[in-house]
């Protein structure tokens, strides 16, 4: 008789520990993606997991719920409801409550009569739980607010910011939100204790949120920001840049400055969010999520530009005939009008800088390009760590020189390895002071040596000229596209000797 | 035969949409009825704004990809013909008992139409999304409500079979097993409707 109540008394406690560890479970699933976090923080996979973490068969690769979250689930009374809520509020509002756009409820609700449920097995019980706790995993990834949170993940910067609320009551919603919540009860799991109920109350279309991105970067104190030509392409220098040339040159971005499509890792929520939305980072270290689909072409778009080239590299006359841009395509006329037709375009120039330059940081290629389901035996999503390469070589190389050995970098191979090396050159080139790469390219535009004359290659023999035929139809193409780059540059120059000299009749102490 | 059987909403899909609606439908149904230790894996589609899950098993992977090429190249070889793919689980026969025997088991089928032309719209890749999700739903539904004739949690994934069409006006192959279903498979939908030339 004892044996048996001894065995009754186990099977009773095995059931409560599988119902305890079944409310832990459903909580971690719910926070590891519904609580979004930067994207570098997230750990590497473990190769294997925890004994403890294959309860029912799932373990789950993020880290465990946080303390104050997971202490709720020691506060429930038997029947007690565990609650989650996910809201969203707008960004930066400390202490504003936001709006419920998905509630989890998870109970064990009691049998009537305390013999209720001694017929259950708990094997039997234990293997049900796998197919709800799938369950709830599957539709945590299907519900709207997955989408968000994965925005969220890859980039915090928009107007909202998604927290959850764990407690073991739930506040009442109004008429309205009640009415524009849908209902997802999954069939419950009986258990001797009594029934495991899951459910979720969701908003079918987050649409209304108007999630978009409000600034390049949260409210962080950029103490060496220079700007973005991007947004302000006329900006003046620091007085120390006008002296030569004035502003409005391109800037320089030697300095390492967190950019807005810098992984997020770089900038630490402020410990007022984290104290009210989320656990500390720490806690959610985990790949599971992956940023957004974003194409490559955007994020190269909104990368920093490139600065004046290097001083050295101008002296040499051998590599004056490299310091120009690389030639147009489709300029192959050598008479004086078409070598000396002017783009007059310096934003394309400086976008092919930009080409030229993003040939280079960008030149790994990601595996979440097409394969996003990578064959990660940890069950990884591998797109993750991928997407955050680009991300940290953008913050790691943002030396971004108009040199001259970058210039003729083929633009046809921009995520070759190759270039990538060079552009692993470019960032280890000496810094140069800002005013003093101005100065020198200014030097450049002065001191460039006439180009040839078309009708001087006429004159030469026939039999050089055949010899040369081939060679002289290229250099006339550079010649031509090189001239056009020099045109674009007188007028660059102009245009800062214009700025520097209306410079100087400001008045003085104006930046 | 007594199984339990889960017919899928329909779909109508172009052919670039099949491969990725196929995996998110397949790899969700194993995902909830693969009771060993799993690596969940998440997963999103190509074309739509959809995340599934994954087991993490590279075998179900290559397998589930292999299936889903011959049926793609069916699907090329017989445009615009509705076609259905059925899966089924099996359990091995061990002990005969009346017991299991009745007990009702179940199947995921899915029926799938052939690619259609249909062009390609944001509100009409918005609606795929949307039954994307419900038949998702679906199967979410459904596994949880059927599954008192799951046997005890083996070491492994079920014994399984995916069949795809082959020939038309066939019925799907039906499993030439002793073992006890734990699913079962579709009579055959194949219904020739409308051909219409691409």
């Amino acid at each position: 008789m004892s044996g048996m109540s001894d065995s009754a008394g186990g099977v009773r406690a095995g059931a409560e520990l599988m119902v305890e560890q079944f409310h832990l479970k459903v909580l971690h699933a719910v926070l590891a993606v519904r609580t979004p976090r930067p994207l570098a923080a997230a750990a590497a996979a473990a190769a294997s997991f925890r004994r403890r973490d294959r309860w029912f068969h799932l373990p789950l690769h993020d880290p465990p719920p946080p303390p104050e979250a997971a202490d709720r689930l020691d506060e429930l009374a038997p029947g007690e409801p565990l609650v989650v809520d996910v809201f969203l509020c707008p960004s930066g509002g400390v202490g504003a409550r936001g709006e419920v756009v998905e509630r989890w409820t998870v109970a064990c609700e009691p049998w009537p009569d305390a013999a209720g449920g001694e017929e259950v097995a708990v094997n039997r019980a234990y293997k049900h739980c796998f197919t709800l706790l799938r369950s709830v995993y599957a539709a945590l990834r299907v519900l709207p607010a997955y989408r968000i949170f994965r925005l969220l993940c890859a980039n915090p910067s928009y107007n909202y910011e998604m927290g959850h609320r764990v407690d073991t009551f739930a506040e009442l919603f109004s008429r309205t939100q009640e009415a524009a919540m849908r209902s997802q009860r999954f069939v419950p799991v009986e258990t001797q204790l009594g029934r495991l109920v899951v459910s979720v109350q969701y908003l079918p279309s987050l649409a209304a949120f108007n999630l978009e991105i409000t600034s390049l970067s949260p409210s962080v104190i950029i103490p060496d920001y220079v700007g973005s030509p991007a947004a302000e392409p006329m900006r003046a220098f620091p007085a120390s840049l006008t002296e030569a040339t004035g502003p409005g040159f391109p800037p320089s971005y030697q300095q390492q400055r967190p950019h807005s499509w810098a992984s997020p890792a770089f900038w630490p929520h402020t410990p007022a969010h984290q104290a009210r939305f989320s656990p500390p980072p720490v806690f959610y270290a985990s790949p599971t999520p992956s940023p957004p689909h974003f194409p490559p072409r955007l994020m190269r778009w909104e990368s920093a530009p490139m600065p004046i080239p290097q001083v050295s590299e101008r002296r040499s006359p051998a590599h004056r005939q490299n310091m120009l841009p690389p030639p147009s395509p489709r300029r192959g006329d050598m008479g004086a009008a078409g070598a000396l037709e002017s783009p007059s375009e310096s934003g394309r120039l400086i976008g092919r800088m930009e080409e030229l330059r993003l040939a280079d940081p960008y030149a790994t290629s990601s595996p979440r390009h097409k394969g996003k389901d990578n064959k990660d035996e940890s069950g990884r999503f591998s797109a993750l760590s991928s997407c955050d390469s680009p991300r940290q070589d953008d913050l790691d190389d943002v030396d971004y020189h108009f040199d001259v050995d970058d210039v003729d970098t083929p633009v046809s191979h921009p995520r070759s390895a190759d270039g990538k090396e060079t552009g692993d050159q470019v960032v280890s080139s000496s810094h140069k002071s800002q005013d003093a790469q101005v100065g020198s390219l200014v030097n450049l535009l002065r001191n460039a040596r006439p180009l040839r004359n078309p009708s001087n290659s006429s004159q030469t023999s026939r039999a050089e000229s055949s010899e040369v035929a081939s060679a002289s139809s290229v250099t006339s193409r550079r010649t031509s596209d090189a001239l056009e780059e020099l045109q674009s540059f007188k007028e660059i120059r102009e245009r800062l000797l214009s700025r520097s000299s209306a410079k100087h009749q400001e008045p003085p102490g104006k930046p | 035969m007594n199984c339990e059987t889960c017919q899928l909403k329909e779909l109508e899909l172009e052919p670039t949409e099949i491969r990725d609606v196929l995996r998110c439908i397949l790899h969700t149904i194993f995902f909830h009825r693969t009771l060993s230790l799993v690596r969940p894996k998440d997963v999103d589609c190509d074309f739509l704004e959809i995340t599934y899950v994954q087991c993490g098993l590279p075998e179900l992977e290559k397998e589930v990809d292999e299936k889903i090429d011959q049926f793609t190249a069916w699907v090329e070889k017989h445009p615009n013909r509705r076609s259905q793919i059925c899966l089924s689980f099996f359990d091995e026969k061990q002990t005969p008992s009346p017991k299991r025997y009745s007990k009702s088991n179940s199947s995921k089928g899915l029926t799938n139409i052939g690619a259609n032309a249909l062009e390609e719209t944001s509100t009409r890749r918005a609606a795929l999304e949307s039954s994307v999700n419900e038949v998702l739903f679906q199967i979410i539904n459904f596994a949880n409500e059927k599954k008192d004739h799951i046997p005890a949690i083996p070491d492994r994934i079920f014994n399984h079979e995916i069949m795809i069409p082959r020939f038309l006006g066939l019925c799907c192959p039906g499993p030439i097993h002793s073992s006890r279903h734990l699913g079962g498979h579709l009579s055959s939908k194949l219904i020739p409707l409308i051909l219409e030339d691409t």
